[in-house]
């Protein structure tokens, strides 16, 4: 076996090794499972809603996907993005005598366990909700895996590796690749102007034998027609061409020329990944990928003293950032508002659940806020620095200072979430009130429950216990909410009810921020 | 032999070396020095084949590009980066197999004794403090029998055993006629072991200097005259 084989093997090994050593993995593996049966089969009344439960359906679905896929990749490609190497293969592989096109190859056939769990996704999504045939998935399921693997693979190379493709030339890929979205956007245009704007319209549209002649993209939708729908002239051109680019493609590929002249992108971009890994470990979502987040100019008036610099700073890095408060938490609170509020409109009401929907908006909130437990923001950032414990001041004070510009962050994104439901159900202003204080106190008890979880576990458990733990104390605190809430409702309806709930996560909220400040006595003592 | 001729690398329109050329024979040790910014590693990963550059960059009479120079050059990076999921040993497994060296396990046990690292050989990339992983990455880079070894920073994070060993194991690599070309800014840890010196500022070489040439001339005093920079003051002056 070659070292590339080796790495790969003995990689692979060991992170199932590791993995299988956590009892978090096997909740992961269950909720996998989960959505990979239940996610198709509640897909499948959406595909019967919109009359897209056949093999026509399949199709479209893939041909939507593709429409923004392959140029997506492209675009990667010809940028030298979209590989990901970390430090330590630009350590070890990159100055290694190894044929620089296997180290590209290397890199791609790391996403190959992802693409063949999509692919089979997609083969039960094709089975339950398409009703497509065995043959016809089992077909699929070796193309996706195989054919288009095997053409990415050289279009990668060609575009990643190359070093007789100078910077000119990878920009007028680029430039093609959205020349590819302006022709398919114009054929969307041209549809609409002939037909008007229905189900049946775009139905035309992604079946239409025009789209099936743009090259690549075109041909690659050709083939999946041919397969999902039968035979056409223009599908079975599309997918003869699509095979003919494999050949041509596949052969450039295996006879370019390779140096390891992209090792320098490669290597900035695995520096620009280990940065966002780092990043997401601090607990900033913000950081993405090759997008360093520009900071502009800002300043603050500093006021105080002591722990009061710990809140100025983080005001101050606020300011500095292009989207000042909102990060993540805002965009998911936003969305999960305008879902509620669209389901509520659509459905005209919550039915047997319509007098508690000041309720089902909180149950959403706690929904969100628990499934993003994992951002910790700036606050998991003060905990992990000395600097934090270092600063004369009590440790009260430190602890308000450095979770203060969450709270406000938390807030704005409560109202963000709870307004556009309160208009829209026709909540009461208490109750709204009530339904953004419990998005607050929820937020602070996230924060909270870092600080006790690490209590807890200490350094030697290490994140994915801390992070398990966190969540065990969250499900205590909404626990115990839920369970001031049936009292309320007991005892006085809903809005009791949301009064008791949020002052149940008040009180728990209080003794995890006392703990919490009781530690920061204890480790600076 | 490591010959750099004409090494010129723009980031950009920033000119990171400026035609710059130096050889270090076989069998001799070469220290590449500067202030930073001066342009070391950009050199130093140019050399090491992680750049574009214009210019020629020849290891043991070959363009450094080709598969035989790679075969015998090794490289030890200032920050040693090991894969987390491999363990110590299959580090020196991978690495043998990528240069095609035949590895006995009593080489592997005596490397992993001199560098202390027995009771490590299991442990995996992740578990390992930052001085074990520079420990592992000289081990990596011994394995390949390398006829040319560009050693970056290579004694930070190292216990002082350590740094004797690898000591130890440089001159041992010179003896067996080894290029070896070593950047740092630790004057005193390589003041018993250069051949030769190369003082980088800007972008240029600003001269190269040999040993037998400089008669008992102290190498840091030789740093501080050649790039102009002020000395600091030492206590009790």
């Amino acid at each position: 076996m070659g070292a590339i084989g080796y790495l790969y093997k003995r990689t692979m090994i060991n992170r199932a090794k590791m993995a299988l050593k956590k009892p978090v993995t096997y909740l992961y593996l269950a909720l996998l499972l989960f959505y990979f049966l239940a996610l198709p089969a509640s897909l499948k009344v959406v595909g019967q809603e919109m009359g897209i439960d056949s093999a026509l359906g399949m199709a479209g679905v893939l041909t939507v996907i593709a429409f923004w896929l392959i140029p997506a990749n492209l675009i990667a490609y010809a940028k030298r993005r979209g590989l990901v190497y970390r430090h330590s293969d630009v350590h070890f592989l990159f100055p290694a005598p190894l044929d620089p096109k296997r180290v590209l190859l290397y890199a791609h056939l790391k996403t190959l366990l992802l693409q063949v769990l999509v692919s089979l996704f997609a083969v039960v999504c094709g089975g339950v909700m398409f009703h497509v045939e065995g043959w016809r998935l089992a077909v699929y399921f070796v193309f996706s895996v195989l054919i288009e693997n095997l053409l990415e693979a050289g279009i990668m190379l060609l575009l990643y590796g190359s070093e007789r493709i100078g910077d000119r030339q990878r920009g007028m890929v680029i430039k093609a690749a959205y020349g590819i979205v302006v022709i398919f956007l114009a054929m969307a245009v041209y549809t609409y102007l002939q037909e008007g704007l229905n189900l049946e319209t775009v139905s035309h549209f992604l079946h239409s034998d025009m789209i099936q002649l743009v090259p690549l993209v075109g041909w690659y939708i050709a083939a999946v027609h041919l397969l999902f729908v039968g035979a056409t002239a223009v599908n079975v051109t599309g997918t003869v061409c699509y095979g003919l680019l494999l050949a041509i493609v596949l052969t450039a590929a295996w006879r370019m020329k390779c140096q390891g002249g992209f090792y320098e992108d490669a290597m900035k971009f695995a520096e620009d990944y280990e940065e966002v890994l780092e990043s997401r470990r601090q607990g900033n979502a913000r950081m993405r990928l090759g997008k360093k987040e520009k900071l502009g100019r800002a300043a603050v008036r500093w006021r105080g003293r002591g722990a009061s610099a710990l809140f100025y700073r983080q005001l101050l890095e606020y300011k500095k950032s292009r989207y000042f408060l909102f990060d993540i938490n805002t965009v998911v609170a936003i969305l999960a508002g305008l879902g509620v509020s669209y389901l509520y409109q659509r459905e005209g009401g919550f039915g047997a659940l319509e007098p508690y929907r000041a309720l089902v908006v909180s149950a959403v909130a706690a929904y969100v806020i628990f499934i993003f437990t994992g951002f910790g923001g700036k606050w998991a950032k003060e905990l992990k620095s000395p600097y934090t414990y270092l600063i004369p001041d009590s440790p009260f004070r430190k602890l308000i200072a450095a979770t203060m510009m969450q709270h406000v962050q938390a807030l704005v994104n409560g109202c963000l979430m709870v307004v556009p439901c309160a208009m829209i159900m026709g909540l009461t202003l208490p109750e709204a009130l009530l339904a953004i204080l419990f998005y607050e106190f929820l937020s602070a008890n996230k924060l909270y429950s870092l600080a006790v979880a690490q209590i807890v576990t200490g350094n030697a458990l290490g994140a994915t216990a801390r992070q398990l733990m966190q969540m065990l104390l969250l499900s205590i605190a909404i626990f115990a909410a839920v369970m001031g809430a049936v009292m309320g409702m007991s005892v006085g309806g809903v809005l009791m009810a949301l009064g008791v709930m949020d002052l149940f996560l008040g009180l728990f909220t209080i003794i995890y921020m006392v703990i919490a400040a009781l530690n920061f006595y204890h480790i600076e003592a | 032999m490591l010959e750099v001729i004409h090494l010129t690398k723009k980031y950009g329109k920033t000119l990171a070396v400026d035609d710059i050329g130096f050889t270090v024979p076989d069998g001799q040790i070469g220290i590449l020095l500067g202030p930073n910014g001066a342009g070391k590693s950009t050199v130093i990963k140019s050399i090491a084949g992680l750049l574009r550059f214009k210019g020629t960059i020849r290891i043991q009479g070959q363009d450094s590009h080709t598969m035989d120079a790679k075969k015998c050059f090794a490289y030890v990076p200032e920050l040693p980066c090991l894969y987390e999921a491999l363990t110590v040993r299959e580090h020196l497994e991978f690495i043998s197999r990528a240069y095609g060296v035949a590895l006995s396990e009593e080489e592997v046990s005596s490397l992993f004794r001199r560098f202390e690292l027995t009771d490590k050989q299991d442990k995996l990339g992740s578990e390992l403090s930052k001085g074990m992983m520079q420990k592992v990455s000289i081990c990596c880079a011994l394995v390949i029998r390398p006829k040319v070894i560009l050693l970056d920073e290579p004694m930070v994070g190292l216990d002082p055993a350590a740094i004797k060993e690898l000591k130890a194991q440089i001159l041992e690599l010179k003896d067996r006629g080894c290029t070896v070309l070593i950047s740092t800014h630790m004057l005193e840890m390589v003041k018993e072991l250069w051949d030769v010196t190369f003082v980088m500022d800007k972008g240029h070489i600003l001269g190269t200097y040999a040993r037998e040439a400089l008669a008992n001339e102290d190498l840091e005093e030789l740093y501080f005259s050649v790039t102009g920079q002020d000395r600091p003051l030492e206590e009790g002056r």
